[in-house]
């Protein structure tokens, strides 16, 4: 953690952070725009070299306390950005500073009307009889569904999306509002997908290539939509778009090590440590005394697998490459995946 | 028989017979006895390739320009605006007939040029000639040095701890990405594939090794890239020249290992500075490319009436096969090449 010796460490970001996100509607980029609108409130900065330095060491600290910080770092990255690039025509540092905190504040009461705009661009890409196959919960693909639902009839297959089974609160959310909907099994969809016309997913990040980070499964389900010809359509606010450009699934920040990393059984552990090397074949069964170099008086090992141990040993997000995307709906209009990286340049060029 | 031999030989290859034949250096040149000696010292040196390679040949043709300029003097009754354009074309026709232009020596040229015409007509002549000397230099500092030095660190940050690299030929740009990484600490090992007939991954694999530590290479030809590919976690390649379909025209032989990567799914990453791009359309290796010359050729057998000798020097890659193209103004995918010139804030490159 940086030592913050700057007064303004008495403003404690990610207290501000949670608080901020306390409100539903807030996602993870906006509220760290308002976190860091919040820090820049309560600066003692003189100079702008200065009050950017302080918002990215705030930056830092709100990246370092969050497991899953892409959609967070897309919206600090773009904020910083925006300061940075700011016209510096005002008499002075306090003037120009007000007029940051304005902007900011503007650019988060927009923010959240972006959500009502993909909605209705998305809308006229939902035909009457449609049925969506969504993965997982998201707000904007909430709001999308049930905007279509006013004027369309549609229904919704949701997949389950283990371990943290979010995609269950869509399905009732949908239920509750009179939308025909089921949950299917993240195993299911290959079975489900000749009888969907589109899929629809929300996104954490959509990234320079072109591709899109959301939350596990959802680059299972676009290469079998790509399998079986169907569109693939994300939605993304434009404050995700983020300049990263992963090459592959372990390229992403979000990977570890430890992720999918093979547990080494009691069995083969006590093998590794006698010097001689097997001389008869190994059993089947792990643990079994046919084994040489396991001692004859081991109990055979049983091992148990908890829920949780699952849940830590595997991957919260995904990356899907741009060629399984079909389009992307922003707030700035429906992009191609290519269209994405064009957006992005023109954004950060400055 | 001779007659006859070299009367068939003169209709010239069947394939690629649209490049025409070989002509000697200097052929076609008019007033080749003006040409300044720095230039024929040049031609030579191309011509027999002992300077191989985009950037190299670039930053030699700008600084032998640079010569040529200093030792220019206005004749009476004209500006050094519109004469000095009329002085430097032959020159330039010189060096391509020693070998055909290259992109990166047509977009430093034609940038030169302008800069000739836009030249201010008050000016002393020794102060316009500085003028136009500092804006080459400041034209290799951003374009290529610059440029190489922030590609360094974008593309470094793709190679981690244990990552196996595996590169083709020698591109002046990876070499250095590779030893940018290796000298900040990074463990990584590096293949090298190399092909016939210039062996330039011999002079990499000699740059990459004579580090203090070394880096630890595999050496092997193209032929065995189907055995060594699954080793590799990353594929680093250089380019010749990045065209506005994404297509990447680049040394004989990268296109196979692009595509065979891309099919192990590997990801495929393009380094190239932003002033190697063009603004034309390339779809195959064959409307543009080049033939290595005959001495390059094996002198066993022989080419006779049934059998030529061809070695085109170039191929282009198709987007399709690339992952990701790192240039100074950023990491981009293929397919946006077109946004470079927004990037850079030009309404051209």
């Amino acid at each position: 953690m940086p030592a913050l010796i700057s007064p303004s460490a008495r403003f404690d970001i990610r207290s501000a952070y949670s608080r901020i996100l306390q409100n539903e509607q807030i996602s993870t980029p906006v509220a760290a725009i308002l976190a860091l609108v919040e820090l820049m409130e309560n600066t003692t900065a003189g100079t702008m070299f200065e009050l950017v330095q302080e918002l990215k060491d705030g930056a830092e600290t709100l990246k370092h306390q969050s497991s899953n910080s892409i959609s967070l770092n897309a919206g600090t990255e773009l904020f910083i950005e925006f300061v940075t690039l700011f016209p510096h025509e005002a008499s002075s540092f306090l003037e120009l500073k007000t007029e940051l905190i304005r902007q900011g504040h503007q650019y988060v009461t927009e923010a959240l009307t972006y959500r009502d705009k993909i909605a209705q661009l998305a809308f006229d890409f939902i035909k009457d009889g449609s049925v969506i196959l969504t993965h997982s919960y998201s707000r904007v693909v909430m709001q999308t569904l049930l905007w279509a639902h006013k004027r369309k009839r549609i229904s919704v297959f949701v997949t389950e999306a283990r371990p943290r089974g979010l995609g269950i609160k869509t399905a009732e959310m949908l239920a509750a509002a009179g939308i025909p909907s089921t949950v299917i099994l993240d195993s299911a969809v290959a079975y489900s997908m000749d009888m969907v016309d589109f899929v629809l997913v929300g996104s954490e990040a959509v990234v320079e290539s072109g591709g899109l980070i959301n939350a596990v499964g959802s680059n299972q389900i676009a290469i079998i939509a790509k399998a079986a010809n169907k569109p693939f359509y994300a939605l993304a606010e434009s404050y995700k778009f983020h300049r990263l450009f992963p090459l592959s699934q372990y390229d992403l920040p979000t990977h570890n090590s430890k992720l999918l990393s093979f547990s080494v059984p009691r069995g083969r552990a006590h093998r590794n440590s006698t010097a001689k090397p097997p001389t008869t074949l190994p059993g089947s069964s792990l643990g079994s005394s046919a084994v040489a170099g396991v001692k004859d008086s081991d109990p055979p090992a049983s091992i148990k697998i908890s829920q949780e141990q699952i849940a830590r040993n595997n991957p919260d997000v995904d990356y899907t490459r741009p060629d399984l995307i079909s389009l992307v709906f922003s707030d700035v209009g429906s992009l191609t995946p290519e269209g994405v990286s064009q957006y992005l340049v023109g954004m950060f060029a400055g | 028989m001779d007659d006859v031999s070299s009367g068939l030989k003169s209709r010239g290859l069947r394939i690629f017979s649209h490049f025409g034949v070989p002509k000697q250096l200097g052929s076609g040149v008019k007033g080749v006895s003006d040409i300044h000696p720095a230039i024929i010292r040049l031609g030579l040196l191309f011509s027999e390739f002992k300077i191989c390679g985009a950037n190299a040949r670039c930053i030699a043709t700008l600084s032998a320009f640079k010569t040529v300029i200093q030792d220019y003097t206005t004749p009476p009754n004209t500006t050094l605006a519109r004469h000095l354009m009329t002085y430097i074309s032959p020159q330039i026709t010189y060096l391509v007939s020693a070998r055909p232009m290259s992109v990166t020596m047509g977009n430093a040229i034609r940038q030169l040029k302008l800069e000739i015409s836009g030249s201010d007509i008050d000016l002393p002549e020794q102060d316009a000639k500085d003028e136009l000397c500092q804006t080459i230099d400041n034209y290799i500092r951003d374009r290529i040095i610059i440029a190489d030095e922030v590609i360094q660190d974008l593309a470094g940050k793709k190679i981690k701890d244990g990552d196996v690299v595996l590169t083709f030929s020698r591109s002046s740009l990876v070499q250095k990405i590779l030893l940018h990484a290796h000298a900040e600490g990074k463990r990584f090992s590096v293949i090298v594939i190399d092909s016939r007939p210039l062996n330039e991954g011999k002079a990499l694999l000699k740059a990459l090794t004579s580090v203090n530590p070394p880096l630890p290479c595999t050496y092997a030809l193209l032929s065995a890239l189907p055995s060594l590919i699954t080793e590799a976690t990353t594929v680093f390649l250089g380019a010749h020249s990045l065209h506005s379909n994404g297509a990447v025209y680049s040394r004989a032989g990268t296109a196979i290992v692009a595509m065979m990567a891309k099919a192990h799914g590997i990801p495929v990453v393009v380094s190239c500075e932003t002033y190697k791009y063009s603004e034309s359309v390339m779809l195959d290796g064959f409307g543009k490319n080049e033939l290595a010359p005959a001495k390059f050729s094996p002198s066993d057998p022989k080419p006779n009436l049934m059998l030529e000798v061809l070695n085109p020097l170039y191929d282009v890659t198709p987007p399709t096969s690339i992952t990701a193209v790192v240039t100074e103004v950023g990491m981009i995918p293929p397919s946006s090449i077109s946004s470079i010139p927004l990037a850079l804030g030009v309404a051209t490159l």
